[in-house]
C-alpha cells in the first residue's frame, strides 16, 4: 500500500462520503421521528394496514404488525432500504469508479507512471474503499442507534441491532467487491455508475418480488439482498453461519479476481 | 553499423533491411555497455488488431532518440509498453537492464513521462498536483524544485488545473515529469498545444538536461521537432521499424528528387530506371520520383524522351521520412 496515494484517495473521497453520510442520516432521523406519531395512531394506521393486501406488506418486508409496531421492527423495516439498499448504491458506486475513474479521467498516466506497483495502488484504493464503506455504515448506524434510544418506548436488543447493522456491513461490502470487479472488466475506459446503481435496484426488486411470488421464489437467492436477515425483532435472530460465508466468500472472491485482472490490465485512456 | 539480430546477437555490416522487414536496429556504441532502452521483438496485437511487430530497438546513455511515425504506427504503444500502461503480446523490453514488467517500480523512481493527452486532477490547483507527484520519490527541497519549474514554464501555481489551457496543461505535464530529475524521460508527443517560445524554452531544456546525462526518447509525427532535437532517429510504420538512423546520415544519403517533364505522354510503367524509390508521383507529362542510383545512368535513359524539364534536387527530410513511410 501507498501512503501518499491512500492519503489522496481519502481526500479526493472525502465530500462524497460526507455528503451520503448526511443523506442517509437525515432520512433514518426523519423516519424514526415519525416512530412516536405512529404509535400514537396505531389503531388508525393497523386498520389502514389491514387493507393493504399481503403481498404488498411482504414486499416493504412486513410480514407480523406486532414485530412493525415495536421500535427495532420499525427501524429495520423502514431503514432496509436507507441502509441496505443507499449504502449499496455508495459502495458500488465509489468501487466501480476507484480504479476506472483514473482511467476515464486520463490520470492513469500519472498515476501509473509513478513509482508503484499495480499491487499498491490495487491495495491503496481497496483501503480506501473498505474504510469509506465502513465508515458510512458506522455513522449512520451510530445515528440510527442515537434515533433507537430517543424514539423507544420499551427496550430493544442492542445485540440484534449490532447484528442488522453488521448484516449491512457485509451486504456493502460485497456490492463494494461486485463495484470492484465490474471496473476490472471494463476494457475501455467509461463510467460505469449508472450500470452499477441498476445492478444493486435490479437485485433489490428480484429479491422483493421473489418474496411475494411464490412461483419465483428461488430466484431471490440470485440476490445478495436474501441473505440478509431483518427480522430482528425475532427471538431466534442471530449471525447466520452459511451467510456470513456467504457475504465474506463471495466478496474475497471477487476482490482477488479484480486483483488478479487489475495488475495485468492493460490501461487505455 | 551495429545491427541486432532477432535473437539479439549483435552483428555489424553495411545497412541492409533484413528479407521479413523486421527491425533493423543500428547503435553506434560498440562498447555496449547497457542500453538505457531495449526492447527486443517486441510485439502488441489488439485481439486480432496489430499495435506493433518485432520492435527491436537499443537506446544508449545520454542520447537523444527521435521515435518517429504517422498517427497509428505504433508509438504510442511502444511507450506504453515502456512504461508498463499495457502489456506486451511478446518480447522483451528492458529500461537500464530491469525489466519493464518485473522491475516496473524501480524504472519509474529513475524515469518521467509526458504523456500525449493526458487528464488532470481537476479538484487540484497546479502546486497540490506537483506535491502530490512528488511525494512518490524521495526529493529534497521538493517545493524549490517545483517553484524552480513552474518559473521556468511560467505556470501560476494557484490556479486550478481544470482551468487551465491546453497550453498550460502541457507545461504542467511536462514539469511534473521532471520534477525528481529523472535518467530517464519517455515524451510522446510533447509539444502538442505549446506555442513557439515555449517550444523553444522546451528543447532548451531538454538539451541542458541531457548535457547533464539525462537520455531522452522523443516520439513524435513532426519531423521539424525531431530533427531540431535528435541524433538518431527510428522510423515506424504499420507497427514496424522500418529505418534506424543518425539524421545525418539520413541526409547525406544519395537520394535525389527527380521531377521530369516530358513532351508528351510517358507511362510511368515505361520508366523502368534502377534506382528509383518507391512509387513514381504525377500525371500525364509530369513525373517525379526519389533517385537513389547513378545520375550519368538516369540522363542515358533519359535521353531516349523529349524532355521540357528536368529537375534534380536534394529532398528535404521530411521528403525522406514520407519516402519511407510510403
Amino acid at each position: 500500500m501507498n501512503r501518499n496515494l491512500f492519503l489522496m484517495e481519502i481526500k479526493r473521497n472525502t465530500l462524497s462520503l460526507t455528503v451520503w453520510m448526511i443523506a442517509i442520516t437525515v432520512l433514518v432521523s426523519v423516519t424514526m421521528a415519525v416512530y412516536p406519531v405512529f404509535l400514537e395512531n396505531q389503531s388508525k394506521i393497523l386498520g389502514m394496514m389491514s387493507l393493504i393486501p399481503d403481498e404488498l406488506l411482504q414486499f416493504k418486508g412486513i410480514s407480523d404488525f406486532s414485530d412493525f409496531l415495536s421500535v427495532l421492527g420499525f427501524y429495520s423495516v423502514n431503514n432496509i432500504i436507507y441502509m441496505m439498499v443507499l449504502g449499496s448504491i455508495y459502495a458500488i458506486v465509489l468501487s466501480s469508479g476507484i480504479l476506472l475513474k483514473e482511467e476515464y479521467n486520463k490520470t492513469a498516466e500519472y498515476l501509473l507512471t509513478r513509482p508503484l506497483t499495480r499491487s499498491e495502488i490495487f491495495l491503496s484504493k481497496l483501503a480506501v474503499l473498505f474504510i469509506n464503506v465502513f465508515l458510512l455504515n458506522f455513522v449512520t448506524a451510530l445515528a440510527g442507534f442515537i434515533c433507537l434510544e430517543l424514539v423507544r418506548n420499551t427496550p430493544f436488543s442492542t445485540g440484534a441491532f449490532l447484528i442488522l447493522s453488521l448484516y449491512t456491513l457485509l451486504l456493502n461490502i460485497l456490492f463494494g467487491a461486485v463495484g470492484l470487479f465490474m471496473s476490472t472488466l471494463v476494457r475501455r475506459a467509461r463510467p460505469i455508475t449508472t450500470l452499477s446503481i441498476g445492478l444493486v435496484l435490479i437485485l433489490y426488486f428480484i429479491f422483493t418480488l421473489s418474496k411475494i411470488t411464490e412461483g419465483i421464489s428461488r430466484i431471490g437467492y440470485l440476490s445478495p439482498f436474501r441473505y440478509v436477515k431483518t427480522n430482528a425483532t425475532s427471538p431466534d435472530y442471530s449471525l447466520d453461519f452459511w451467510h456470513l460465508l456467504y457475504f465474506i466468500g463471495i466478496s474475497l472472491l471477487l476482490i482477488g479476481l479484480s486483483y488478479r485482472l487489475y495488475i495485468r490490465k492493460d490501461i487505455y485512456t | 553499423m551495429i545491427l541486432k539480430s532477432a535473437n539479439g546477437e549483435l552483428i555489424t555490416t553495411e545497412y541492409v533491411l533484413p528479407p521479413d522487414n523486421r527491425a533493423a536496429v543500428s547503435s553506434k556504441r560498440s562498447s555496449m555497455e547497457t542500453p538505457v532502452i531495449d526492447i527486443t521483438d517486441l510485439s502488441k496485437y489488439y485481439g486480432k488488431t496489430r499495435g506493433i511487430e518485432h520492435v527491436n530497438l537499443e537506446i544508449g546513455e545520454g542520447e537523444i532518440f527521435g521515435f518517429i511515425g504517422p498517427n497509428g504506427a505504433g508509438k504510442s504503444t511502444t511507450i506504453r509498453i515502456l512504461m508498463n500502461l499495457i502489456f506486451q503480446t511478446g518480447g522483451t523490453a528492458r529500461i537500464m537492464g530491469m525489466d519493464v514488467i518485473k522491475e516496473t517500480k524501480k524504472i519509474k523512481k529513475i524515469s518521467g513521462y509526458i504523456p500525449s493527452d493526458a487528464g488532470l486532477y481537476s479538484s487540484m490547483d497546479a502546486l497540490e498536483f506537483f506535491r502530490y507527484c512528488i511525494r512518490f520519490y524521495q526529493v529534497k527541497n521538493g517545493d524549490q524544485r517545483i517553484n524552480e519549474l513552474a518559473q521556468m514554464f511560467d505556470v501560476d501555481l494557484t490556479r486550478k488545473v481544470s482551468d487551465l489551457s491546453m497550453g498550460n496543461r502541457k507545461k504542467v505535464s511536462i514539469i511534473q515529469s521532471l520534477l525528481h530529475n529523472p535518467k530517464l524521460l519517455i515524451l510522446d508527443e510533447p509539444t502538442t498545444g505549446l506555442d513557439p517560445l515555449m517550444q523553444s524554452n522546451f528543447f532548451e531544456l531538454l538539451r541542458s538536461e541531457n548535457r547533464k546525462g539525462m537520455t531522452i526518447f522523443f516520439s513524435s509525427h513532426i519531423l521539424g521537432e525531431v530533427q531540431k532535437l535528435c541524433k538518431r532517429v527510428a522510423i515506424i510504420k504499420e507497427g514496424r521499424i522500418i529505418q534506424v538512423e543518425d539524421i545525418e546520415t539520413l541526409r547525406k544519403k544519395q537520394l535525389k528528387k527527380v521531377f521530369i517533364e516530358f513532351n508528351g505522354r510517358v507511362k510511368k510503367e515505361d520508366l523502368i530506371i534502377p534506382g528509383i524509390e518507391g512509387e513514381i508521383g504525377g500525371s500525364d507529362n509530369i513525373q517525379s520520383f526519389i533517385y537513389s542510383g547513378d545520375i550519368n545512368m538516369l540522363v542515358g535513359f533519359l535521353s531516349r524522351y523529349t524532355i521540357i524539364n528536368l529537375m534534380i534536387e536534394e529532398p528535404s527530410l521530411e521528403e525522406i521520412f514520407m519516402h519511407y513511410y510510403k
